[in-house]
Protein backbone atom coordinates (compact mmCIF):
# COMPACT_ATOMS: atom_id res chain seq x y z
CA UNK A 1 0.00 0.00 0.00
CA UNK A 2 1.52 3.30 -1.09
CA UNK A 3 0.83 6.36 1.05
CA UNK A 4 2.03 8.76 -1.72
CA UNK A 5 3.64 11.08 0.81
CA UNK A 6 6.63 12.92 -0.64
CA UNK A 7 9.67 12.83 1.61
CA UNK A 8 13.04 14.49 1.07
CA UNK A 9 15.67 13.73 3.67
CA UNK A 10 19.05 15.41 3.95
CA UNK A 11 19.25 16.27 0.25
CA UNK A 12 22.66 17.76 -0.45
CA UNK A 13 24.48 18.65 -3.62
CA UNK A 14 27.77 20.47 -3.96
CA UNK A 15 29.94 21.69 -6.80
CA UNK A 16 33.63 22.54 -7.07
CA UNK A 17 34.65 19.61 -4.87
CA UNK A 18 32.39 20.59 -1.99
CA UNK A 19 33.17 24.32 -1.99
CA UNK A 20 29.80 25.49 -3.32
CA UNK A 21 26.51 24.01 -2.18
CA UNK A 22 23.55 23.97 -4.57
CA UNK A 23 21.56 22.61 -1.65
CA UNK A 24 22.46 21.43 1.78
CA UNK A 25 20.64 19.02 4.05
CA UNK A 26 17.16 19.84 2.74
CA UNK A 27 14.42 17.77 4.40
CA UNK A 28 10.78 18.24 3.46
CA UNK A 29 7.60 16.20 3.77
CA UNK A 30 4.57 16.97 1.61
CA UNK A 31 1.28 15.09 1.82
CA UNK A 32 -1.12 14.46 -1.08
CA UNK A 33 -3.46 17.43 -1.41
CA UNK A 34 -1.00 19.96 -0.02
CA UNK A 35 0.17 23.00 -1.94
CA UNK A 36 3.72 23.52 -0.77
CA UNK A 37 5.67 26.66 -1.57
CA UNK A 38 9.42 26.81 -2.12
CA UNK A 39 10.46 30.43 -1.67
CA UNK A 40 13.84 31.98 -1.99
CA UNK A 41 15.86 34.49 -3.98
CA UNK A 42 17.31 33.63 -7.39
CA UNK A 43 20.09 31.11 -7.05
CA UNK A 44 18.88 29.92 -3.64
CA UNK A 45 18.61 26.32 -4.83
CA UNK A 46 14.85 26.01 -5.39
CA UNK A 47 15.08 24.91 -9.02
CA UNK A 48 17.98 22.59 -8.20
CA UNK A 49 15.78 20.85 -5.65
CA UNK A 50 12.85 20.31 -8.01
CA UNK A 51 15.19 19.11 -10.75
CA UNK A 52 16.45 16.51 -8.27
CA UNK A 53 12.87 15.44 -7.64
CA UNK A 54 12.08 15.02 -11.35
CA UNK A 55 15.36 13.18 -11.98
CA UNK A 56 17.24 15.77 -14.04
CA UNK A 57 19.85 16.23 -11.30
CA UNK A 58 21.13 13.78 -8.74
CA UNK A 59 21.80 14.66 -5.11
CA UNK A 60 25.23 13.76 -3.72
CA UNK A 61 23.63 12.49 -0.53
CA UNK A 62 20.16 12.27 0.92
CA UNK A 63 17.00 10.57 -0.27
CA UNK A 64 13.84 11.47 -2.17
CA UNK A 65 10.84 9.17 -1.81
CA UNK A 66 7.29 9.27 -3.09
CA UNK A 67 5.53 6.71 -0.92
CA UNK A 68 7.53 3.53 -1.37
CA UNK A 69 9.21 4.71 -4.57
CA UNK A 70 12.82 5.80 -4.32
CA UNK A 71 13.00 8.68 -6.82
CA UNK A 72 16.81 8.88 -6.78
CA UNK A 73 17.31 5.19 -7.55
CA UNK A 74 14.43 5.07 -10.03
CA UNK A 75 14.30 8.23 -12.19
CA UNK A 76 11.80 6.50 -14.53
CA UNK A 77 9.34 6.43 -11.63
CA UNK A 78 10.14 10.07 -10.90
CA UNK A 79 9.29 11.09 -14.47
CA UNK A 80 6.10 9.04 -14.48
CA UNK A 81 4.76 10.22 -11.12
CA UNK A 82 5.80 13.88 -11.29
CA UNK A 83 4.60 16.55 -13.73
CA UNK A 84 7.05 19.39 -14.20
CA UNK A 85 6.51 22.92 -15.49
CA UNK A 86 10.03 24.32 -15.89
CA UNK A 87 10.81 28.00 -15.51
CA UNK A 88 11.86 28.21 -19.18
CA UNK A 89 9.43 28.73 -22.03
CA UNK A 90 7.66 25.64 -23.31
CA UNK A 91 8.74 24.38 -26.77
CA UNK A 92 5.40 24.90 -28.47
CA UNK A 93 6.22 27.29 -31.33
CA UNK A 94 4.91 24.87 -33.94
CA UNK A 95 1.93 23.60 -31.96
CA UNK A 96 -1.60 24.87 -31.89
CA UNK A 97 -2.67 25.18 -28.27
CA UNK A 98 -5.04 22.21 -28.33
CA UNK A 99 -2.44 20.04 -30.10
CA UNK A 100 0.19 20.75 -27.45
CA UNK A 101 -2.28 19.93 -24.69
CA UNK A 102 -3.55 16.74 -26.29
CA UNK A 103 -0.11 15.43 -27.19
CA UNK A 104 1.44 15.99 -23.77
CA UNK A 105 -1.65 14.42 -22.20
CA UNK A 106 -1.12 11.34 -24.36
CA UNK A 107 2.61 11.30 -23.57
CA UNK A 108 1.67 11.43 -19.88
CA UNK A 109 -0.39 8.27 -20.36
CA UNK A 110 -3.86 9.80 -20.38
CA UNK A 111 -6.61 8.26 -22.49
CA UNK A 112 -7.67 10.25 -25.54
CA UNK A 113 -11.14 11.08 -24.23
CA UNK A 114 -10.06 12.00 -20.68
CA UNK A 115 -7.20 14.14 -22.02
CA UNK A 116 -9.46 15.98 -24.46
CA UNK A 117 -12.17 16.51 -21.87
CA UNK A 118 -9.92 17.91 -19.18
CA UNK A 119 -7.84 19.87 -21.70
CA UNK A 120 -10.91 21.70 -22.99
CA UNK A 121 -12.08 22.33 -19.40
CA UNK A 122 -8.75 23.88 -18.48
CA UNK A 123 -8.73 26.01 -21.65
CA UNK A 124 -12.10 27.40 -20.53
CA UNK A 125 -11.15 27.67 -16.87
CA UNK A 126 -8.10 29.80 -17.70
CA UNK A 127 -10.07 31.77 -20.29
CA UNK A 128 -7.77 31.15 -23.24
CA UNK A 129 -10.34 29.61 -25.61
CA UNK A 130 -9.80 32.37 -28.18
CA UNK A 131 -6.25 31.03 -28.69
CA UNK A 132 -7.22 27.32 -28.80
CA UNK A 133 -6.33 27.03 -32.51
CA UNK A 134 -3.45 29.53 -32.50
CA UNK A 135 0.15 28.51 -33.14
CA UNK A 136 2.62 28.89 -30.26
CA UNK A 137 4.71 31.42 -32.20
CA UNK A 138 1.75 33.81 -32.16
CA UNK A 139 1.00 33.56 -28.44
CA UNK A 140 2.00 36.16 -25.85
CA UNK A 141 4.37 35.06 -23.09
CA UNK A 142 1.56 34.95 -20.54
CA UNK A 143 -0.72 32.76 -22.66
CA UNK A 144 2.21 30.44 -23.42
CA UNK A 145 2.78 30.12 -19.70
CA UNK A 146 -0.86 29.18 -19.16
CA UNK A 147 -0.68 26.64 -22.00
CA UNK A 148 2.40 25.18 -20.32
CA UNK A 149 0.43 24.87 -17.09
CA UNK A 150 -2.34 23.00 -18.90
CA UNK A 151 0.19 20.73 -20.63
CA UNK A 152 1.67 19.55 -17.35
CA UNK A 153 -1.62 19.29 -15.46
CA UNK A 154 -3.94 17.86 -18.12
CA UNK A 155 -2.87 14.47 -16.79
CA UNK A 156 -1.31 15.51 -13.49
CA UNK A 157 1.13 13.32 -11.63
CA UNK A 158 1.05 12.50 -7.95
CA UNK A 159 3.45 15.38 -7.58
CA UNK A 160 2.99 18.52 -9.66
CA UNK A 161 5.99 20.84 -9.79
CA UNK A 162 5.31 24.40 -10.93
CA UNK A 163 8.40 26.60 -11.31
CA UNK A 164 7.26 30.25 -11.40
CA UNK A 165 3.92 29.39 -13.06
CA UNK A 166 2.55 32.95 -13.09
CA UNK A 167 5.48 34.65 -14.86
CA UNK A 168 4.11 37.02 -17.52
CA UNK A 169 0.49 36.10 -16.72
CA UNK A 170 -2.01 38.96 -16.36
CA UNK A 171 -3.62 39.57 -12.94
CA UNK A 172 -7.05 38.21 -13.87
CA UNK A 173 -5.73 34.94 -15.21
CA UNK A 174 -3.27 34.65 -12.35
CA UNK A 175 -6.27 34.36 -10.07
CA UNK A 176 -7.79 31.71 -12.32
CA UNK A 177 -4.53 29.83 -12.32
CA UNK A 178 -4.33 29.85 -8.52
CA UNK A 179 -7.84 28.38 -8.43
CA UNK A 180 -6.62 25.53 -10.61
CA UNK A 181 -3.59 25.02 -8.39
CA UNK A 182 -5.94 24.68 -5.39
CA UNK A 183 -8.08 22.21 -7.37
CA UNK A 184 -5.01 20.09 -8.12
CA UNK A 185 -4.57 19.77 -4.37
CA UNK A 186 -8.19 18.79 -4.00
CA UNK A 187 -7.70 16.15 -6.68
CA UNK A 188 -5.06 14.57 -4.49
CA UNK A 189 -1.82 15.81 -6.04
CA UNK A 190 0.98 17.21 -3.92
CA UNK A 191 1.85 20.55 -5.52
CA UNK A 192 5.30 22.12 -5.33
CA UNK A 193 5.14 25.80 -6.06
CA UNK A 194 8.52 27.39 -6.74
CA UNK A 195 8.44 31.16 -6.62
CA UNK A 196 10.06 34.30 -5.38
CA UNK A 197 6.76 36.15 -5.43
CA UNK A 198 6.06 36.04 -1.71
CA UNK A 199 2.73 37.83 -1.71
CA UNK A 200 1.24 35.42 -4.25
CA UNK A 201 2.58 32.44 -2.37
CA UNK A 202 1.12 33.67 0.90
CA UNK A 203 -2.39 33.44 -0.53
CA UNK A 204 -1.94 30.14 -2.34
CA UNK A 205 0.10 27.70 -0.29
CA UNK A 206 -0.77 25.50 2.67
CA UNK A 207 2.80 25.37 3.89
CA UNK A 208 6.06 26.71 2.61
CA UNK A 209 9.78 26.46 2.98
CA UNK A 210 12.09 29.44 2.71
CA UNK A 211 15.37 28.50 1.07
CA UNK A 212 18.44 30.67 1.16
CA UNK A 213 21.91 29.75 -0.11
CA UNK A 214 20.79 26.16 -0.61
CA UNK A 215 19.58 25.71 2.95
CA UNK A 216 16.09 25.49 4.31
CA UNK A 217 15.98 28.43 6.74
CA UNK A 218 12.33 28.22 7.78
CA UNK A 219 9.31 26.03 7.21
CA UNK A 220 5.66 26.23 8.21
CA UNK A 221 2.30 27.74 7.37
CA UNK A 222 2.33 31.35 6.18
CA UNK A 223 0.82 32.40 9.53
CA UNK A 224 3.37 30.54 11.61
CA UNK A 225 6.23 32.22 9.73
CA UNK A 226 4.77 35.62 10.51
CA UNK A 227 4.66 34.96 14.27
CA UNK A 228 7.94 36.77 14.88
CA UNK A 229 6.47 39.89 13.29
CA UNK A 230 3.26 39.74 15.29
CA UNK A 231 2.56 42.98 17.14
CA UNK A 232 4.52 44.97 14.57
CA UNK A 233 3.54 47.22 11.72
CA UNK A 234 5.30 48.06 8.52
CA UNK A 235 5.90 51.76 7.96
CA UNK A 236 6.81 52.34 4.35
CA UNK A 237 8.28 55.64 3.14
CA UNK A 238 8.74 56.56 -0.50
CA UNK A 239 11.89 58.68 -0.31
CA UNK A 240 12.63 61.61 -2.60
CA UNK A 241 15.07 60.24 -5.22
CA UNK A 242 18.67 60.92 -4.27
CA UNK A 243 18.04 61.60 -0.59
CA UNK A 244 19.96 59.60 1.98
CA UNK A 245 18.22 57.39 4.53
CA UNK A 246 17.38 59.69 7.47
CA UNK A 247 18.44 58.93 10.98
CA UNK A 248 16.05 56.31 12.30
CA UNK A 249 14.31 56.76 15.66
CA UNK A 250 14.75 54.09 18.29
CA UNK A 251 11.25 52.70 17.77
CA UNK A 252 12.35 51.27 14.42
CA UNK A 253 13.08 47.60 15.07
CA UNK A 254 14.34 46.72 11.67
CA UNK A 255 14.53 48.42 8.30
CA UNK A 256 15.48 47.90 4.70
CA UNK A 257 15.78 50.19 1.72
CA UNK A 258 15.55 49.22 -1.94
CA UNK A 259 15.84 52.16 -4.30
CA UNK A 260 13.65 54.91 -2.89
CA UNK A 261 11.52 52.51 -0.91
CA UNK A 262 12.32 52.57 2.82
CA UNK A 263 10.56 49.96 4.94
CA UNK A 264 10.70 50.21 8.74
CA UNK A 265 9.22 47.78 11.26
CA UNK A 266 7.71 49.41 14.32
CA UNK A 267 5.73 48.14 17.32
CA UNK A 268 1.96 48.42 17.03
CA UNK A 269 1.67 50.67 20.11
CA UNK A 270 4.09 53.18 18.58
CA UNK A 271 1.98 53.65 15.43
CA UNK A 272 1.21 57.28 16.31
CA UNK A 273 4.89 58.11 16.82
CA UNK A 274 5.75 56.38 13.57
CA UNK A 275 3.24 58.44 11.62
CA UNK A 276 4.54 61.64 13.24
CA UNK A 277 8.10 60.71 12.22
CA UNK A 278 7.03 59.92 8.66
CA UNK A 279 5.20 63.22 8.36
CA UNK A 280 8.26 65.06 9.63
CA UNK A 281 10.36 63.34 6.95
CA UNK A 282 7.86 64.56 4.35
CA UNK A 283 7.87 68.08 5.79
CA UNK A 284 11.70 68.07 5.64
CA UNK A 285 11.52 67.16 1.93
CA UNK A 286 13.07 63.72 2.44
CA UNK A 287 10.01 61.59 1.69
CA UNK A 288 7.19 61.93 -0.82
CA UNK A 289 4.59 59.69 0.84
CA UNK A 290 4.17 57.04 3.49
CA UNK A 291 1.96 54.06 4.27
CA UNK A 292 1.37 52.11 7.46
CA UNK A 293 0.29 48.49 7.04
CA UNK A 294 0.10 45.12 8.73
CA UNK A 295 3.15 42.91 8.32
CA UNK A 296 3.07 40.31 5.57
CA UNK A 297 4.95 37.15 4.78
CA UNK A 298 7.33 39.32 2.81
CA UNK A 299 8.62 40.83 6.05
CA UNK A 300 9.39 37.36 7.37
CA UNK A 301 11.02 36.53 4.05
CA UNK A 302 13.23 39.63 4.22
CA UNK A 303 14.17 38.84 7.81
CA UNK A 304 15.11 35.25 6.95
CA UNK A 305 16.87 35.66 3.61
CA UNK A 306 18.21 39.20 3.61
CA UNK A 307 16.50 39.76 0.27
CA UNK A 308 13.36 41.54 -0.78
CA UNK A 309 11.06 39.41 -2.88
CA UNK A 310 12.05 41.24 -6.05
CA UNK A 311 15.60 40.15 -5.28
CA UNK A 312 16.96 43.49 -4.24
CA UNK A 313 19.40 43.13 -1.39
CA UNK A 314 18.46 44.83 1.85
CA UNK A 315 20.60 47.73 2.89
CA UNK A 316 21.07 47.31 6.62
CA UNK A 317 19.66 45.31 9.47
CA UNK A 318 19.20 47.08 12.77
CA UNK B 1 -14.35 20.31 -13.35
CA UNK B 2 -14.19 16.56 -13.51
CA UNK B 3 -11.77 14.66 -11.38
CA UNK B 4 -10.01 13.55 -14.59
CA UNK B 5 -7.00 11.51 -13.96
CA UNK B 6 -4.75 12.49 -11.14
CA UNK B 7 -2.32 9.72 -10.78
CA UNK B 8 -3.82 7.34 -13.18
CA UNK B 9 -0.85 5.27 -12.21
CA UNK B 10 -0.39 3.23 -9.11
CA UNK B 11 2.53 1.40 -10.62
CA UNK B 12 5.40 2.36 -12.86
CA UNK B 13 4.46 1.62 -16.44
CA UNK B 14 6.78 -0.64 -18.40
CA UNK B 15 6.74 -3.26 -21.14
CA UNK B 16 6.59 -3.26 -24.94
CA UNK B 17 3.17 -1.61 -25.35
CA UNK B 18 4.23 1.30 -23.10
CA UNK B 19 7.48 1.58 -25.07
CA UNK B 20 5.78 1.65 -28.48
CA UNK B 21 3.05 4.04 -27.32
CA UNK B 22 5.79 6.34 -26.01
CA UNK B 23 7.71 6.07 -29.29
CA UNK B 24 4.61 6.98 -31.30
CA UNK B 25 3.75 9.90 -29.03
CA UNK B 26 7.31 11.28 -29.00
CA UNK B 27 7.61 10.94 -32.77
CA UNK B 28 4.38 12.94 -33.15
CA UNK B 29 5.78 15.44 -30.63
CA UNK B 30 9.05 15.94 -32.56
CA UNK B 31 7.42 16.00 -35.99
CA UNK B 32 4.90 18.60 -34.87
CA UNK B 33 7.51 20.67 -33.09
CA UNK B 34 9.63 20.66 -36.27
CA UNK B 35 6.88 21.18 -38.81
CA UNK B 36 7.68 24.85 -39.48
CA UNK B 37 11.40 24.15 -39.88
CA UNK B 38 11.39 20.70 -41.41
CA UNK B 39 10.91 21.79 -45.05
CA UNK B 40 13.67 24.37 -44.60
CA UNK B 41 16.07 21.77 -43.21
CA UNK B 42 15.31 19.36 -46.04
CA UNK B 43 15.86 22.03 -48.69
CA UNK B 44 19.10 23.27 -47.13
CA UNK B 45 20.50 19.74 -46.83
CA UNK B 46 19.47 19.04 -50.38
CA UNK B 47 21.16 22.21 -51.67
CA UNK B 48 24.40 21.48 -49.82
CA UNK B 49 24.55 17.95 -51.16
CA UNK B 50 23.50 18.68 -54.74
CA UNK B 51 25.86 21.64 -54.91
CA UNK B 52 28.58 19.06 -55.47
CA UNK B 53 27.10 17.35 -58.48
CA UNK B 54 25.85 20.58 -60.04
CA UNK B 55 29.18 22.35 -59.47
CA UNK B 56 31.20 19.49 -60.87
CA UNK B 57 29.00 19.26 -63.95
CA UNK B 58 29.68 22.94 -64.66
CA UNK B 59 33.41 22.51 -64.14
CA UNK B 60 34.08 19.50 -66.36
CA UNK B 61 32.79 19.39 -69.88
CA UNK B 62 33.23 15.64 -70.08
CA UNK B 63 32.89 13.30 -67.16
CA UNK B 64 33.15 9.52 -67.34
CA UNK B 65 30.03 7.54 -66.37
CA UNK B 66 31.99 5.89 -63.57
CA UNK B 67 33.15 9.22 -62.12
CA UNK B 68 29.63 10.61 -62.52
CA UNK B 69 28.22 7.68 -60.58
CA UNK B 70 30.79 8.16 -57.82
CA UNK B 71 30.11 11.88 -57.54
CA UNK B 72 26.34 11.66 -57.81
CA UNK B 73 25.88 8.86 -55.31
CA UNK B 74 28.46 10.49 -53.03
CA UNK B 75 26.52 13.75 -53.00
CA UNK B 76 23.34 11.99 -51.95
CA UNK B 77 25.16 10.00 -49.27
CA UNK B 78 26.53 13.25 -47.84
CA UNK B 79 22.95 14.56 -47.51
CA UNK B 80 22.09 11.49 -45.48
CA UNK B 81 25.11 11.65 -43.21
CA UNK B 82 24.86 15.39 -42.57
CA UNK B 83 21.27 14.98 -41.34
CA UNK B 84 22.50 12.78 -38.50
CA UNK B 85 25.94 14.12 -37.70
CA UNK B 86 25.30 17.84 -38.21
CA UNK B 87 21.58 18.60 -37.99
CA UNK B 88 20.87 16.37 -34.97
CA UNK B 89 23.45 17.99 -32.64
CA UNK B 90 22.43 21.47 -33.81
CA UNK B 91 18.80 20.74 -32.93
CA UNK B 92 19.74 19.41 -29.50
CA UNK B 93 21.98 22.42 -28.85
CA UNK B 94 19.20 24.80 -29.82
CA UNK B 95 16.85 22.98 -27.40
CA UNK B 96 19.42 23.52 -24.67
CA UNK B 97 19.79 27.20 -25.60
CA UNK B 98 16.04 27.74 -25.53
CA UNK B 99 15.81 26.05 -22.14
CA UNK B 100 13.34 23.48 -23.42
CA UNK B 101 15.74 20.54 -23.11
CA UNK B 102 14.79 19.89 -19.48
CA UNK B 103 11.13 19.67 -20.38
CA UNK B 104 11.71 17.20 -23.24
CA UNK B 105 13.76 14.88 -21.03
CA UNK B 106 11.43 15.14 -18.02
CA UNK B 107 8.56 13.62 -20.00
CA UNK B 108 7.39 10.24 -18.70
CA UNK B 109 8.64 8.11 -21.56
CA UNK B 110 11.46 5.55 -21.69
CA UNK B 111 14.60 7.35 -22.76
CA UNK B 112 15.34 4.66 -25.33
CA UNK B 113 11.94 5.38 -26.95
CA UNK B 114 12.69 9.10 -26.86
CA UNK B 115 16.08 8.58 -28.58
CA UNK B 116 14.53 6.23 -31.17
CA UNK B 117 11.90 8.87 -32.00
CA UNK B 118 14.76 11.32 -32.40
CA UNK B 119 16.56 9.03 -34.86
CA UNK B 120 13.32 8.65 -36.83
CA UNK B 121 12.92 12.43 -36.96
CA UNK B 122 16.38 12.66 -38.50
CA UNK B 123 15.32 10.06 -41.06
CA UNK B 124 12.49 12.38 -42.04
CA UNK B 125 15.09 15.09 -42.70
CA UNK B 126 17.81 12.86 -44.17
CA UNK B 127 15.97 10.52 -46.54
CA UNK B 128 14.10 13.16 -48.60
CA UNK B 129 17.34 15.18 -48.81
CA UNK B 130 19.16 12.11 -50.04
CA UNK B 131 16.52 11.26 -52.64
CA UNK B 132 16.36 14.86 -53.89
CA UNK B 133 20.15 15.04 -54.16
CA UNK B 134 20.11 11.80 -56.14
CA UNK B 135 17.44 13.07 -58.54
CA UNK B 136 19.37 16.31 -59.13
CA UNK B 137 22.62 14.40 -59.69
CA UNK B 138 20.86 12.12 -62.15
CA UNK B 139 19.52 15.15 -64.01
CA UNK B 140 22.92 16.88 -64.23
CA UNK B 141 25.22 13.86 -64.61
CA UNK B 142 22.94 11.18 -66.08
CA UNK B 143 23.78 8.46 -63.56
CA UNK B 144 23.83 4.80 -64.34
CA UNK B 145 22.61 3.60 -60.93
CA UNK B 146 20.64 0.50 -60.06
CA UNK B 147 19.04 -0.11 -56.69
CA UNK B 148 19.72 -3.22 -54.68
CA UNK B 149 17.80 -4.48 -51.62
CA UNK B 150 20.80 -3.59 -49.47
CA UNK B 151 19.91 0.10 -49.83
CA UNK B 152 17.27 -0.26 -47.10
CA UNK B 153 19.52 -1.61 -44.31
CA UNK B 154 22.36 0.64 -45.52
CA UNK B 155 20.31 3.83 -45.24
CA UNK B 156 18.82 2.84 -41.88
CA UNK B 157 22.21 1.92 -40.46
CA UNK B 158 24.06 4.98 -41.80
CA UNK B 159 21.35 7.31 -40.59
CA UNK B 160 21.08 5.69 -37.16
CA UNK B 161 24.84 5.66 -36.73
CA UNK B 162 25.23 9.31 -37.74
CA UNK B 163 22.33 10.49 -35.58
CA UNK B 164 23.55 8.59 -32.52
CA UNK B 165 27.09 9.96 -32.92
CA UNK B 166 25.72 13.50 -33.29
CA UNK B 167 23.31 13.04 -30.39
CA UNK B 168 25.92 11.57 -28.05
CA UNK B 169 28.15 14.60 -28.67
CA UNK B 170 25.31 17.09 -28.22
CA UNK B 171 23.93 15.46 -25.05
CA UNK B 172 27.38 15.11 -23.50
CA UNK B 173 28.58 18.68 -24.03
CA UNK B 174 26.95 21.33 -21.83
CA UNK B 175 28.29 24.35 -23.70
CA UNK B 176 26.17 24.60 -26.80
CA UNK B 177 28.63 26.91 -28.56
CA UNK B 178 31.13 24.02 -28.54
CA UNK B 179 28.50 21.64 -29.90
CA UNK B 180 27.71 24.09 -32.71
CA UNK B 181 31.39 24.45 -33.48
CA UNK B 182 31.93 20.69 -33.51
CA UNK B 183 28.99 20.19 -35.86
CA UNK B 184 30.66 22.65 -38.25
CA UNK B 185 33.89 20.68 -37.98
CA UNK B 186 31.93 17.52 -38.78
CA UNK B 187 30.29 19.23 -41.74
CA UNK B 188 33.55 20.44 -43.27
CA UNK B 189 35.32 17.21 -42.45
CA UNK B 190 32.66 15.15 -44.18
CA UNK B 191 32.23 17.45 -47.17
CA UNK B 192 35.91 17.95 -47.89
CA UNK B 193 38.10 15.40 -46.20
CA UNK B 194 36.08 12.20 -46.29
CA UNK B 195 36.38 9.89 -49.31
CA UNK B 196 32.68 9.80 -50.17
CA UNK B 197 32.65 11.82 -53.40
CA UNK B 198 36.08 10.54 -54.42
CA UNK B 199 37.93 7.20 -53.98
CA UNK B 200 39.80 6.58 -50.73
CA UNK B 201 42.94 5.79 -52.74
CA UNK B 202 43.15 9.47 -53.72
CA UNK B 203 43.83 10.46 -50.11
CA UNK B 204 47.28 10.47 -48.49
CA UNK B 205 47.88 7.01 -47.05
CA UNK B 206 47.68 8.12 -43.42
CA UNK B 207 44.36 9.91 -43.92
CA UNK B 208 43.03 6.87 -45.76
CA UNK B 209 44.00 4.71 -42.78
CA UNK B 210 42.18 7.05 -40.42
CA UNK B 211 39.05 6.78 -42.54
CA UNK B 212 39.19 3.01 -42.55
CA UNK B 213 38.65 3.23 -38.78
CA UNK B 214 36.10 6.08 -38.70
CA UNK B 215 32.54 5.27 -39.76
CA UNK B 216 31.88 7.96 -42.39
CA UNK B 217 33.78 6.41 -45.32
CA UNK B 218 32.14 3.05 -44.56
CA UNK B 219 28.69 4.69 -44.45
CA UNK B 220 29.46 5.88 -47.99
CA UNK B 221 30.51 2.39 -49.08
CA UNK B 222 27.36 0.65 -47.84
CA UNK B 223 24.93 3.24 -49.19
CA UNK B 224 26.72 3.38 -52.53
CA UNK B 225 26.61 -0.42 -52.62
CA UNK B 226 22.82 -0.21 -52.39
CA UNK B 227 22.68 2.38 -55.17
CA UNK B 228 25.03 0.56 -57.56
CA UNK B 229 23.84 -3.01 -57.16
CA UNK B 230 26.65 -4.00 -54.88
CA UNK B 231 29.48 -2.69 -57.03
CA UNK B 232 32.62 -1.89 -55.10
CA UNK B 233 34.65 -4.03 -52.77
CA UNK B 234 34.27 -4.69 -49.12
CA UNK B 235 30.63 -3.65 -48.73
CA UNK B 236 29.93 -6.31 -46.10
CA UNK B 237 33.05 -5.46 -44.13
CA UNK B 238 31.90 -1.84 -44.17
CA UNK B 239 28.48 -2.92 -42.88
CA UNK B 240 30.35 -4.50 -39.97
CA UNK B 241 32.31 -1.33 -39.22
CA UNK B 242 29.22 0.90 -39.34
CA UNK B 243 27.30 -1.57 -37.19
CA UNK B 244 30.10 -1.52 -34.61
CA UNK B 245 30.08 2.28 -34.53
CA UNK B 246 26.28 2.31 -34.25
CA UNK B 247 26.48 0.02 -31.23
CA UNK B 248 29.20 2.14 -29.62
CA UNK B 249 27.29 5.38 -30.32
CA UNK B 250 24.09 3.85 -28.91
CA UNK B 251 25.89 2.93 -25.70
CA UNK B 252 27.46 6.39 -25.49
CA UNK B 253 24.08 8.06 -26.09
CA UNK B 254 22.41 5.87 -23.46
CA UNK B 255 25.08 6.85 -20.96
CA UNK B 256 24.92 10.60 -21.57
CA UNK B 257 21.15 10.86 -22.00
CA UNK B 258 20.49 9.07 -18.73
CA UNK B 259 23.22 10.92 -16.91
CA UNK B 260 22.10 13.06 -14.01
CA UNK B 261 24.65 15.61 -13.01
Amino acid sequence: MNDWVFRAEGVTKSYDGGKTFANRDVSIEVRPGEVYGLLGPNGAGKSTFVKQVIGLLKPDTGSLHLGQHDLVADPDAARQFCSYLPQATMPIESFKVHEAVRLTGRIRGGSKSATDERGEELIDALQIREWRDTLGTKLSGGVRRLVGFIMVTVVPGRVVILDEPTNDVDPLRRRLLWEQVRLLGQMGAAVFLVTHNVLEAEKSVDRLAIISDGELVAEGTPSSLKVADRGRLRLQLMMVPGTPTPELPSMVRDHSRVGNNLMAMIDEDRAGDGIAWARRAMADGLAEEYALAATTLEDAYIRLTGHTSDNGVREVTV
Amino acid sequence: MTGASVAVLGVVRSGPSYWFESLGAMLRWYLTSMRLLLPVFVVVQMLIASGFSVGISFFFEEITPEAALFLGTGASIIALILAGVVVAPQLIASEKDAGTYDFSWSLPVPRSANVTAWVMLNAVIGIPSMVAALVIADWRLDLDFSLSWTIAPAVVLALTCGTLIGSAVAHAIDRTSITQLLSQVFAFGILGFTPITYPIENLPTWLGSVHRVLPFYHMGVIVRGGLTDGRGDGMWASFGVVFGWTLAAAIATALVVGRRK
